[in-house]
């Protein structure tokens, strides 16, 4: 019998992780809910893979030149991390404030961004928008190296409003004026040289040139600006100030956050949650963290109606299933092509679709797409190779007592120990059917790779290719 | 230019910068270039340790200090005679032959300098004479191959055709341990030096294994090293480290004791030239460009420095000396070879 406790913690651990091997899931256990919501929420030493051995063996990843190589590069990074929430916060800035390669040529400066999500994305939101204005990747990727006070280009001024703070609705077109207005002179070091270099996709002479932010005083328009109702002669510091004072933004800020962590569809339960978060946000000062904690801590979150509420996104499905099963904890050839795969389920790490980043939920499937991640999930699972996958066996074996499953206990142990994974009696039934054709299954004395490790590594593929397993 | 000591018995003048990105399969460039060596005609062979997209082309390449391109060789990426997947390092041997480790297929493989596939040795595994990700590799005066057992954490020597002659050293940070070290040299002495990569020091043996030195320690000051990855010594006994970690070359006195440390200061070489020669705007506007920028202090370690400095060494891997007192620093990341001459 699966307890309640472990449920929930598999779940905590699927929205501010990636899911969790049944020995992370014990340890966080031991802490308790509160106290794992707080390690969560208090990213200490990630314990990633070292930089130095990813350079040492991979160049492609120590050069960042090309896209496979600087997305490889964060896939090493959210595989290997102990403190998983700083992935997933950077994960959920990287779709919010998508930034893409495509335009900027740039992996260096675009990996440097996911850096400031990791330093400051469970922030203060006010700090989180400020240092987004002075990102050079973000610069570029919404023009403001071309916006000057004698010739203004809105566009980041646009998408600031519209998509990364307050929403389109809630405010006006003169408001875009002035607020473009206020962040001429914001960009980056030698804008014009790394300008064409970035359109030409030149690598010459000698490879990319990594970005810094420079603030021109003499290209700002240091006249009077009207926004939101308040005059003075504003800078962008000032503008991002009024931003975040609106009601509009803690709004926006809280849906986002609370689609993205914990279910896909606001229901009416859901929709308190966002006012609970909204209200902590303007009592804590606009903390983001604080915010979060309020989600974790709802009835909603923790209700059966929040479990598998959410389809897992790509990065979510992909890192889960090797982490579930212990793989590339060192260097190894053939992780670029891991990071290509989850483009093919829609989510290319460093390349969103556009600066509307990715459509999640129920679009991340598609017939394609689906056989991907199945595909995917069930060859990682099924490796009884993998080390997370030995552990797997070696669990069931312990619980069986005698070393023997019979098939009912087989199909229930996989669920638990890939989960806890709730699945529908017409799921389980196929499952309990499946192991039933070669009868009990007797680990006593198993060796690698024999008949009855296979018979796991089948039934845990199984379980992958299940529609639960495609939720988290 | 160079940071001193107060009175340094050596000093070091940069000649000029060798090299273009190279993002195709072949021709002049390089492409993630992980070693170099001069033969005695100078002629200039580099080792491309290529990235997944272009590991069909893992190749030598070959020019002259004018920058002439004068050939490659190599047969692709795998398993088979004559081809490689890790490239780590290589050093010329007598007739003609280098000598290049493979850290993947845990073997070292020998080519005539005409880019004649010659023959390979070694098989994976601990014992003596098998190799688990051999790195560094060097030629001591009486022929034979020193070799870095990276993963076994030793040093193995061997006959030129591959037999096993001795072996020593294990894990740990001891005298005589190692942690996944990588590059190698000898001296005229036929003592050996060994970069102890993740000890961050260079050990000096004697030509039969026996520990006389350590130089170096982690940090950032002179004289400390962060992940050193290359060694060489000249015939006056000055050592010269690819202080990889921190973006750097060190020279160090034959005592170990700090004498200069290089930057780099790359300008644009002759391949270089042609390329802008054909792009004029991007001249242009490279020409009222900061190429040493100040950097906010989030960027400030030396891989950032180096990822936005175009002039400075970025993975600076292997330091190879010639006949004539010029010392070769080759760049990883840059795709360069910045040249600099003892006076």
């Amino acid at each position: 019998m699966i307890s309640n406790d472990t449920s929930l913690m598999a779940h905590l651990l699927r929205r501010a992780g990636f899911g969790a091997s049944r020995d992370e899931l014990e340890e966080y256990l031991e802490m308790g809910y509160d106290g794992a919501v707080e390690a969560l929420l208090n990213p200490s030493d990630p314990g990633n893979m070292p930089d130095d051995l990813i350079r040492r063996y991979h160049v492609e990843q120590s050069e960042l030149r090309d896209l496979a190589g600087s997305a490889a590069y964060w896939m090493y990074r959210m595989i290997s991390t102990t403190s998983p929430m700083e992935e997933k916060i950077a994960l959920f800035w990287h779709s919010l404030f998508a930034t893409g390669y495509a335009k900027l040529n740039q992996a260096r400066s675009l990996l440097n961004q996911v850096d400031m999500f990791r330093r400051s994305g469970l922030e203060n939101f006010e700090d989180l928008l400020l240092e987004l204005s002075k990102d050079p990747a973000m610069i570029l990727w919404l023009d403001n190296n071309e916006n000057h006070g004698s010739a203004v280009n809105e566009n980041y001024g646009r998408e600031l409003l519209e998509l990364f703070s307050m929403g389109i609705g809630n405010y006006t077109e003169d408001d875009v004026k002035e607020c473009a207005r206020a962040f001429t002179g914001w960009t980056l070091g030698n804008a014009e040289y790394m300008s064409i270099r970035a359109a030409k996709d030149s690598i010459w002479p000698y490879g990319r040139i990594a970005w810094h932010f420079e603030y021109r005083n003499e290209d700002h328009d240091d006249g009077e600006k009207t926004f939101l109702g308040e005059t003075g002669r504003f800078n962008g510091e000032d503008i991002i100030a009024i931003i975040v004072k609106q009601e509009s933004t803690a709004r926006f800020l809280a849906t986002r956050l609370f689609e993205f962590f914990a279910a896909d569809e606001v229901t009416e339960g859901g929709e308190k949650v966002i006012h609970e978060m909204m209200a902590t946000y303007f009592s804590s000062g606009y903390q983001i963290r604080d915010m979060l904690r309020t989600m974790f801590h709802s009835g909603y979150f923790k209700s059966e109606a929040a479990r598998f509420a959410r389809v897992k996104a790509p990065a979510e499905m992909v890192v889960g299933a090797i982490r579930m099963a212990g793989n590339y904890q060192n260097p190894a050839l053939g992780i670029e092509k891991v990071s290509n795969t989850m483009l093919y389920m829609g989510q290319g790490l460093l390349q969103p679709p556009s600066v509307e980043g990715w459509h999640e939920g129920l679009e991340w499937i598609n017939s394609g797409a689906l056989l991907e991640r199945v595909n995917f999930a069930a060859k990682e699972l099924s490796d009884v190779k993998s080390p997370g996958v030995r552990s797997i066996i070696d669990r069931l074996e312990a619980s069986s007592g005698d070393g023997v499953l019979v098939p009912s206990d087989l199909a229930d142990r996989c669920l638990d120990l890939l989960g806890p994974i709730q699945v529908s009696d017409e799921t389980r039934s196929v499952l309990v059917d499946y192991a039933s054709r070669q009868g009990d299954l007797d680990l006593t004395g198993h060796q690698l790779g024999d008949e009855a490790e296979q018979r796991v590594g089948n039934m845990l593929r199984l379980v992958a290719a299940t529609k639960e397993y495609q939720l988290a | 230019m160079s940071t001193q000591t107060q009175s340094p018995s050596i000093a070091l003048d940069y000649v000029k910068t060798i090299g273009i990105v190279n993002n195709g399969l072949n021709g002049r460039g390089f492409a993630n270039p992980y070693d170099t060596a001069v033969d005695g005609d100078g002629r200039i062979f580099v080792l491309n340790r290529c990235d997944p997209a272009r590991a069909s082309a893992i190749r030598v390449g070959i020019c002259s200090l004018e920058e002439e391109y004068l050939g490659e060789f190599g047969r692709g990426n795998g398993a088979g005679a004559g081809q490689f997947v890790w490239v780590v390092a290589m050093a010329l041997a007598s007739k003609d032959r280098l000598f290049i480790t493979d850290e993947y297929n845990h073997r070292v493989t020998v080519y005539e300098t005409s880019g004649d596939y010659l023959s390979h040795w070694g098989v994976a595994g601990s014992g003596d004479g098998e190799l688990s990700g051999p790195a560094g590799i060097a030629i001591d005066s009486s022929g034979d191959v020193i070799v870095v057992d990276q993963h076994n954490a030793r040093i193995q020597k061997f006959t030129e055709d591959g037999k096993f002659i001795a072996a020593w050293g294990s894990f740990g940070s001891g005298e005589g341990q190692f942690n996944l070290p990588w590059g190698v040299a000898v001296d005229g002495d036929d003592n050996i030096y060994v970069a102890d990569w993740r000890n961050d020091r260079i050990q000096k043996f004697s030509n039969d294994g026996e520990f006389l030195a350590s130089y170096g320690e982690s940090g950032y000051g002179n004289g400390q090293l962060q992940r050193p990855t290359g060694v060489a010594v000249d015939s006056e006994g000055f050592i010269y480290v690819a202080d990889w970690g921190n973006e750097r070359v060190q020279v160090l006195g034959s005592d170990g004791g700090f004498q200069l440390l290089l930057r780099g200061e790359a300008t644009i070489s002759k391949w270089a030239e042609d390329y802008f020669a054909s792009n004029p705007e991007e001249k242009a506007e490279r020409d009222l460009s900061n190429l040493k920028p100040d950097l906010p202090s989030h960027l400030n370690t030396p891989y950032h420095v180096s990822s936005q400095t175009e002039p400075y060494f970025w993975g600076p891997v292997s330091v190879t000396l010639d006949q004539v007192g010029r010392l070769y620093v080759t760049e990883t990341n840059r795709h360069r070879i910045q040249v600099f001459q003892k006076r």
